[in-house]
């Protein structure tokens, strides 16, 4: 197996819906903690908790701005991710095509 | 982050026909993999790709289930592997088109949702790795064979 730790933590930081719908949120702009944290159910320790993990992964970054960090999506380490889909997407591609040579060898006059 | 893939095909073969061929044991085994497929909502089944030693591949079962089974319209099975991909649906749609067959396909609810808490989480990192390594080596094989 090739896949390195750092996919691993890429792979477990999306795997949790909470963290795929921070990423949803910085991908259309920068939030701050409580900007992100009006958008949720959770403390916002709970929220940080979960920016630490995406952090970690290298999924964002953080920026001072006065008293306040700015969260900043970081999608290139999502290219797995993509890779992956891509793979289903092979797969069903060469399944649908012989599907079809499937058909056209069975099919009656 | 949800997905899901989707393509349109156009077939020159009737509806029946393109019925015959997705939901039959047989057929599916022909264009798919070896299958225990019954076209009966509940029916549980599985395909199974086979292993290939030669290169590494230990084989693999994909769980399914019958959603929907409407002949000829409308064939729904949901896909389950470890990880990920443990609630995802595949659907067929059939609309006549002509003489032949417009086919809808689907493949939805890749949403990379764990259903079971922490266990699971841990099982989704594995799962995904082990996929993502089985499915090239699939991958490779089809396009090998390819001319």
């Amino acid at each position: 197996m090739v896949t390195s730790t750092r996919e691993h933590d890429v792979f477990g930081a999306i795997s949790h819906p909470a963290r795929r719908h921070m990423l949803d949120l910085l991908a259309s702009a920068d939030h701050s903690v409580s900007a992100i944290t009006s958008h949720f159910k959770m403390s916002r320790p709970a929220v940080s908790q979960h920016l630490r993990v995406l952090l970690d992964a290298g999924l964002v970054s953080e920026q001072r701005h006065g008293r306040e960090r700015r969260y900043h999506l970081v999608p290139e380490p999502l290219g797995p991710v993509r890779d992956w889909i891509a793979h289903y997407e092979r797969f069903w591609d060469d399944h649908l095509l012989r599907l079809q040579k499937h058909l056209s060898q069975t099919s009656e006059p | 982050m949800n997905h899901s893939i989707q393509r349109e095909l156009q077939l020159p073969q009737p509806r029946e026909r393109v019925w015959q061929a997705i939901a039959n044991s047989t057929a599916l085994a022909q264009w798919m993999y070896p299958n225990d497929f019954e076209p009966r909502v509940g029916h549980p089944f599985t395909f199974r790709v086979p292993a290939n030693p030669q290169v590494g591949f230990d084989g693999l079962t994909v769980r399914c289930e019958v959603l929907e089974c409407e002949p000829p319209d409308r064939l729904v099975f949901s896909w389950c592997v470890a990880g990920p991909v443990a609630n995802t649906r595949v659907s067929f749609r059939l609309e006549p088109d002509g003489s032949g067959t417009r086919l809808f396909f689907e493949h939805s609810g890749f949403d990379l949702t764990q259903p079971k808490g922490d266990q699971a989480f841990k099982g989704a990192q594995y799962g995904w790795a082990k996929m993502l390594g089985q499915l090239s080596v699939v991958l490779g094989e089809l396009a090998a064979d390819e001319p």
